[in-house]
């Protein structure tokens, strides 16, 4: 018995565990530095439930963990259905918060399905392709059908109104179908309708608010008192924290409160302000590490579908750390983007709790269960 | 085809191809940090260090609250706090002296006030003293660069014009506290935070979403010390920042009168109790007064705990209102619902005559009038006069109680009138089925009797009793009462306006029910034998009813002890309900005044005050002309006592139960 767990435990694959947890432990301080001094908000209690998801996400990605993959495949379609239904709900009946409706409350569950649909669309995608023409490049044809299934949702995702989360489902499409190889003449066509597509929307689709996050993205100094102020205070913050930063508790534009949503969206800033460049050099080989680990499984995977997967999971967590680091840095206009692992958030925590779940599943799945 | 691990292998090139953009991707992050953090990182931590640009919220200017006459009732007031960043202390002992004389504190104040506050970080500033005077303002604004880390907090006080009068219908603002703050997120979706200042009771609960307006933010520029800069010098990076400014809340107008407010308010002194007018046309509420009060005022910027104290502890709770927010027995003034109850269904009419011998014997229980020996020979307008109890216990006796209920029911007894104001009490007439449900036991006829007279399970609220009068003076016509008039935005303009709300008309099966009850009513004030005829001040016609409420039911020996000499707490309530004039009725008014013993004498003068004011400003030609009749009751009075001398007026006030 004793030999079998040990047997167990030498073939389970902890390095995705591990990777969580490296991330998340720089996280939490950082969460810490950057809200102990809201004491009046209460933020400042902030890092302890941000320990409490962070324990809750890890029984979700060790239960997940011993699920075989094959049963992610039964369940990827019924289980995206549900997702797009529970979407379809919060926008007729939603509970509004903060000026959007992305909550839907089932008496004391609060729920936020677009964060389950990042994974319900990665299961339904690599479901999808597993099966259609898995040996040739796609024709344009070919993305018809998985389009519709990216953009229902992310359309609906959009009009609650939740433009980041949105984006990001398209930009988990366009990762699986680039890993399930395009024709040159697809990638064309994508992008003049990429194109065609953001103008029609710039102008009719979005609110404007939305449409003032790109203005002030283009020039920042121009609308410096709104939007743009985020994004100067933000630039400041990065800044000023030069080659080696201010040290931890240091941030002074954390304390001051010139950045908002300091434990959320702008984790970053306050990071690279404490730690400088080489804290943040130091983060994204962390990052670099788990998303090369990533794509590692998922060449050396036995099933498809699985490698797919793999590839969805490592979308979803590569996604989010790019956007919103480039928007904290002033690359990208500034949209509500958690960044994995370190910013405060129940629901996006769980996400890459499941995310790690399944990557650790498939990897055992390879040498765990034969 | 291939199989499912060739199929793997050939998307290998395209995994490391991610693997390549993925990479690419962190070195433009990077890329950009290092633009941000070294290229540009001595210019942007140089603006971190000095040029502190700070946004700071700018409170909205609560909306104004006036009297339906435009007289200013509720207000903002500036105010100024003196305030110490220890952060930004430069030679402690220099500076803490030096403010200490501004002040005028005592020697160690502030080192208390800093001990007190020691725990927290040193870049929040502390409150030194508390609304101080402009004097003191100028004296710390002018030595502002000799006293770093000191400055002045400005803000804006709720100032209750009235103080006390009112308190409980205007309400009160405080902090928003931390149970409060999930709730109200949920509910009105706005992203209130610790230290937001939200109405907690009455018109300011009630209509926070209209008074509150919207914070504006302005951004500061501080120096290094935290103190403001009095210009601000925009570099390039903030070229063009701008302020947003606040939004006035709406100002509302009430239906209130700020005079009759006073005077209910000033007739109430001494007493415990409360009053509401109801214009009868429209539902409008005239008047709501409870007494003891408060100051809400105290509670706009931090209430001090010795006055929370005070408020707690006292035994006669100032806090709690009396008008809405707390249901009584009606006593006797009840007796006008089981009059029109008995009449409409046939039981009795105008000439039907119970003889009262001062008591009604139902089975082994004996029921007492409240005048022991008797009010003899007794019709309906009598009865009312003289608030016989056994004549309409005998009518009651003759009915069920589900009959007098309905009736109840109907004039808007035992359920919330509805006013848009928090926490309304809704008051209880019992029917059968209620008392099974509630205790599992039969209804008892001797309960009937007791009902019918206003005691027992019967309770009601001044303002249902308001209410009905003014029904029963209107010729049935339910109105929900209603306390805001208008809703003006700040600049002006019109944005909302309350008409009268019609809840109900009772159709009278006979067209002389009102006519006698209302007769009867008259002859309680005017009529020299009426229970409240010492009572009936000049010029305003009432027609109205005493009631006593007893607080504990009295034992056989102990019903005709006097009210006065019964230890304080088990004195009976007096009420007193009435509409004027009598011919033309504009305006009812129920009063309650607790342990206050006699209907008559206690609740009485409190209507009669409210009323007054209410004829000489809102009727002076209705009243002139009623000063005209009055003297015509008075000579009536003079000449039938030359004829028959015995209705003098009685050396004890009649007990009315």
């Amino acid at each position: 018995m004793k030999q079998t767990i040990l047997q167990f435990l030498k073939r389970y694959d902890f390095s995705f565990l591990g990777s969580m947890l490296s991330i998340f432990i720089v996280g939490v301080l950082n969460l810490y530095s950057s809200t102990h001094a809201d004491t009046a908000t209460g933020l400042d209690k902030l890092y302890q439930s941000q320990i409490m998801w962070f324990l809750l996400a890890n029984i979700v990605a060790v239960t997940v963990s011993f699920i075989n993959p094959k049963t992610f495949e039964r369940f990827a379609y019924p289980g995206y259905v549900v997702t797009l239904f529970l979407i379809f709900l919060v926008l007729i009946m939603g509970k509004v918060g903060m000026g959007a409706q992305r909550w839907l409350v089932l008496g004391p569950i609060r729920m936020q399905p677009s964060e389950f649909m990042k994974m319900g669309l990665v299961l339904c995608l690599a479901r999808y392709f597993s099966r259609v023409s898995p040996e040739r490049p796609l024709g344009f044809k070919d993305l018809i059908v998985p389009g519709l299934i990216t953009m229902i949702p992310a359309i609906m995702v959009v009009i609650q109104p939740d433009l980041g989360t949105g984006m990001l489902l398209v930009f988990i499409f366009i990762f699986i179908i680039f890993y399930k190889r395009l024709t040159w003449r697809t990638i064309a066509t994508l992008g003049v309708i990429g194109l065609v597509s953001g103008v029609l929307m710039y102008n009719f689709g979005l609110r404007d608010y939305q449409r003032k996050r790109i203005h002030t993205f283009i020039d920042p100094y121009e609308d410096a008192k709104g939007s743009g102020y985020n994004a100067i205070q933000s630039e400041i913050a990065i800044g000023s924290g030069r080659l080696f930063g201010k040290g931890f508790k240091n941030s002074s534009q954390a304390s001051l409160n010139y950045l908002p949503e300091n434990h959320t969206d702008f984790v970053f800033a306050i990071f690279n302000e404490e730690h400088g460049f080489f804290g943040s050099l130091f983060l994204i080989i962390l990052y670099l590490v788990l998303f090369m680990r990533l794509i590692w499984l998922a060449t050396s995977v036995q099933r498809f579908f699985d490698s797919l997967m793999v590839i969805g999971v490592a979308a979803i967590f590569f996604c989010h750390a790019f956007i919103n680091m480039s928007m904290v840095s002033g690359l990208l206009p500034i949209v509500g983007i958690p960044l994995p692992l370190m910013s405060y958030g129940g629901s996006s925590m769980l996400t890459f709790g499941v995310g790690i779940g399944i990557a650790t599943s498939i990897s055992n799945s390879r040498n765990l269960f034969n | 085809m291939f199989g499912e691990e060739e199929l793997v292998k050939i998307h290998k090139d395209r995994a490391t191809l991610i693997s390549y953009i993925i990479t690419a991707c962190f070195g433009l992050i990077l890329a950009r940090l290092w633009y941000l953090q070294v290229y540009k990182g001595e210019t942007l931590h140089n603006y971190s260090i000095q040029n502190r640009l700070r946004k700071e919220v700018v409170w909205a200017p609560r909306g104004q609250v006036f009297s339906r006459d435009d007289q200013l009732i509720v207000d903002n007031v500036p105010r100024f706090d003196a305030i110490l960043t220890p952060q930004f202390l430069q030679e402690k002992d220099d500076t803490i002296e030096r403010l200490t004389k501004i002040l005028e504190l005592e020697p160690d104040a502030i080192a208390k006030i800093l001990k007190k506050n020691s725990n927290q970080a040193t870049y929040r500033p502390i409150v030194i003293k508390k609304n101080i005077s402009f004097a003191e303002v100028s004296k710390i604004e002018t030595q502002n660069f000799d006293l770093p880390g000191v400055s002045v907090d400005t803000f804006i006080s709720r100032e209750y014009r009235d103080k006390e009068v009112g308190a409980h219908l205007l309400g009160y603002i405080s902090e928003i506290s931390q149970t409060q703050l999930p709730k109200l997120r949920d509910r009105d979706n706005i992203d209130y935070r610790l230290g937001d200042f939200i109405g907690q009771f009455g018109i300011e609960e009630q209509l926070d979403k209209y008074l509150r307006g919207t914070n504006g933010h302005e951004f500061v520029e501080v120096d290094a010390r935290g103190r403001r800069k009095r210009y601000i010098n925009n570099d390039n990076l903030f070229k063009g920042i701008e302020d947003e400014k606040p939004v006035s809340g709406m100002n509302v107008k009430l239906t209130i009168d700020r005079d009759m407010q006073l005077a209910g308010f000033n007739a109430l002194e001494g007493k415990i109790g409360g009053i509401v007018a109801l214009d009868i046309d429209s539902g409008e509420v005239l008047t709501m007064v409870s007494r003891p009060s408060f100051d809400p005022s105290q509670f706009s910027r931090g209430i001090t705990s010795d006055y929370w104290r005070s408020l707690i502890n006292n035994k006669e709770n100032p806090l709690r209102d009396r008008n809405i927010q707390e249901h009584f027995s009606p006593g006797s003034t009840f007796k006008a619902i089981t009059g029109i109850a008995a009449f409409e269904e046939g039981i009795i009419d105008e000439n039907t005559e119970v003889f009262c011998n001062g008591s009604y014997r139902l089975g082994r229980k004996v029921y007492h009038c409240w005048k022991k020996e008797g009010h003899g020979s007794t019709t309906l307008v009598k009865a009312i006069r003289e608030s016989c109890n056994v004549y309409f216990q005998k009518a009651a006796n003759r009915m069920d109680i589900d009959d007098i209920a309905k009736y109840a029911k109907a004039f808007g007894f035992g359920t919330r009138t509805g006013i848009s104001l928090p926490r309304e009490a809704s008051g209880l007439i019992p029917t059968k089925e209620w008392k099974k449900k509630r205790f599992g036991v039969e209804w008892q006829a001797g309960e009937t009797l007791s009902c019918a007279i206003g005691q027992s399970y019967v309770l009601t609220s001044t303002i249902q009793l308001a209410q009905a009068y003014g029904a029963i003076a209107n010729g049935g016509k339910i109105y929900r009462p209603y306390v805001v008039k208008d809703i003006y935005a700040p600049n002006g303009d019109l944005a909302k306006t309350f008409t009268p709300e019609l809840l109900g008309q009772i159709k009278f099966k006979n067209n002389k029910t009102l006519k006698f009850i209302r007769e009867g009513l008259y002859q309680v004030v005017n009529n020299p034998r009426g229970t409240n005829f010492y009572r009936r001040g000049q010029g305003i016609q009432m027609a109205g009813k005493t009631g006593t409420a007893q607080v504990r039911s009295s034992s056989a020996d102990k019903v005709y002890q006097k009210c006065e000499n019964m230890d304080f707490d088990s004195r009976h309530h007096a009420l007193f309900v009435a509409f004027a004039p009598y011919d033309n009725p504009k305006i009812a008014a129920a009063a309650i005044v607790e342990h206050g013993c006699h209907g008559g004498s206690a609740a009485g003068p409190v209507v009669e005050a409210v009323i007054s004011t209410y004829m000489k400003k809102y009727q002076p030609q209705m009243y002139l002309d009623n000063l005209e009749k009055d003297k015509l009751v008075r000579e009536n009075w003079v000449q039938s006592l030359r004829a028959n001398p015995a209705p003098k007026k009685p050396s004890e006030e009649p007990e009315d139960e």
